[in-house]
C-alpha cells in the first residue's frame, strides 16, 4: 500500500473529519475523502475505489457498526481495511465491533500516535 | 311528581304497561316480547356506564405510564442531565486552557525565530552589498550556524504543538454528542409535559418514547460520574480487549 491510497473518513461531526483528514495528510495520505453517516459513505464506497475506511459509530441515519456490516456483507467492499474511530467504550461495543470485523479500534480523545499505530499496523497485517 | 320518576315513567311506563296488559290477557308471546325489550333497554344503560368505566381506566392507565416517565425523567434523566453538560463544561474548559496553553508556548518561539532572522538578514544585506566586515563576516556565521540550528528545533516544536492545537479540537465532537443527548432528553421532556396537559384537558393518547440508545446505535461518550456498565478507561484497555479476541 502506498501514500496515494485512498481513505473515506465518516463522522456526523465536521470538526473531527477535518481534525482526522489533517492528521491523514500529516502522515503523508493526501487522498481524503469525507462523508457524515453511514448512509451517505456506503454508495461512496460502492462507487469509489477507496483503500481504506476510518468510521465513527454515534451517527445519525446510519451507525457505524451497520456501515461495518454492510461493508463486510458486501463482495467487492468485505476485505477493505476498518478503523473505528469512536467514543463509544463499553467492552461489549468493542466486542461486537470485533465480531463484526473490524481492523482496529481507537477510541476518543484519541492521539495522533495512536492513529499512525492503528494504521501502520493494519496495513502491515494487509501486507503480511 | 319529581323529573326524574317523570323521566323513568316516560322511559319504561308504556312497556310496563303492555307488560301488565300483556300478563293480563295471557298472551305470553307478546309478555316476553315486551320483557325483552325492557332487558335490552337496562343493558343498554349498563353497557354505557361500563364504556365510559374503561375509558377512564384507560386515561388513568396513560396517565399513570406518562407520571410515571415524568417521574423518571424528574429523578434519573434529569440530574444526569445535568451532570452531562457540567461534563462539557469541563471538555470546553480543558481544550480551551489547552488550546490557550500551546499557543503562548509557540508564540515566544516563533518570535525568537522571527528576531534573529531580521538580526541575520541585516548583516546579509550587507554581505550582499560587499560591505560587510571580516569580523562581521565571521559574526554573521556563528550567528547563522545558531540560528539554523535553533530554527530547526523551535519550528519543530511549534508544528508539534500546532497539531495538538487541532487534536484538541476534538472535544467539539465529545461535547456534541453529550449536548445532543441533553436535547433528546429536554425533546422528550417537553412532549411527556404536553401530554400531561392535553390529557387533563381530555382524549387519550399514548406518549410516544424517543429512539433509547443501544448497543447498535451507541451511547455517547462515558460521562465521569455516570453508570454506563463495564466501559474501558483507554485505548490501552481498547488494545489489551482486543488481544484477548485474538486480534
Amino acid at each position: 500500500m502506498s501514500k496515494d491510497m485512498k481513505f473515506l473518513v465518516v463522522d456526523d461531526f465536521s470538526t473531527m473529519r477535518r481534525i482526522i483528514k489533517n492528521l491523514l495528510i500529516d502522515l503523508g495520505y493526501s487522498n481524503v475523502t469525507e462523508a457524515d453517516d453511514g448512509q451517505t459513505a456506503l454508495p461512496l464506497l460502492q462507487a469509489g475505489a477507496f483503500d481504506f475506511l476510518i468510521t465513527d459509530w454515534n451517527m445519525p441515519g446510519m451507525p457505524g457498526l451497520d456501515l461495518l456490516k454492510a461493508v463486510r456483507a458486501d463482495a467487492k467492499l468485505a476485505k477493505m481495511p476498518v478503523l473505528m474511530l469512536t467514543a463509544e467504550a463499553k467492552r461489549e461495543q468493542i466486542i461486537e465491533a470485533a465480531q463484526a470485523g473490524v481492523n482496529g479500534y481507537v477510541i476518543k480523545p484519541f492521539t495522533a500516535v495512536t492513529l499512525k499505530e492503528k494504521i501502520d499496523k493494519i496495513l502491515e497485517a494487509r501486507a503480511a | 311528581m319529581t323529573a326524574l320518576s317523570k323521566n323513568l315513567q316516560e322511559d319504561f311506563g308504556p312497556t310496563i304497561a303492555a307488560l301488565a296488559g300483556a300478563l293480563a290477557a295471557g298472551d305470553e308471546k307478546l309478555f316476553f316480547q315486551e320483557l325483552d325489550l325492557l332487558v335490552e333497554r337496562r343493558e343498554r344503560g349498563l353497557f354505557g356506564e361500563l364504556r365510559k368505566l374503561t375509558s377512564d381506566l384507560q386515561s388513568a392507565l396513560v396517565r399513570f405510564s406518562i407520571d410515571s416517565r415524568l417521574v423518571d425523567l424528574a429523578e434519573k434523566e434529569v440530574p444526569d442531565a445535568r451532570l452531562r453538560l457540567d461534563h462539557v463544561l469541563k471538555l470546553t474548559d480543558e481544550a480551551a486552557h489547552r488550546t490557550m496553553d500551546l499557543v503562548e508556548q509557540s508564540g515566544p518561539l516563533a518570535e525568537r525565530t522571527a528576531k534573529q532572522a531580521q538580526e541575520i538578514l541585516v548583516m546579509w544585506k550587507q554581505f550582499r552589498s560587499r560591505s560587510i566586515a571580516v569580523d562581521e563576516f565571521r559574526d554573521m556565521i556563528r550567528r547563522m550556524d545558531s540560528f539554523l540550528e535553533a530554527a530547526s528545533t523551535d519550528m519543530g516544536r511549534v508544528r508539534g504543538n500546532l497539531a495538538e492545537v487541532l487534536l484538541t479540537q476534538g472535544y467539539q465532537d465529545l461535547s456534541g454528542q453529550i449536548i445532543r443527548g441533553v436535547m433528546k432528553l429536554v425533546g422528550e421532556l417537553e412532549m411527556a409535559l404536553v401530554e400531561l396537559v392535553r390529557l387533563s384537558k381530555g382524549g387519550v393518547k399514548a406518549c410516544a418514547e424517543s429512539e433509547a440508545p443501544s448497543v447498535s446505535r451507541g451511547f455517547g461518550p462515558v460521562i465521569p460520574g455516570l453508570d454506563h456498565g463495564p466501559a474501558v478507561s483507554g485505548q490501552q484497555d481498547v488494545d489489551a480487549l482486543l488481544s484477548g479476541l485474538g486480534m
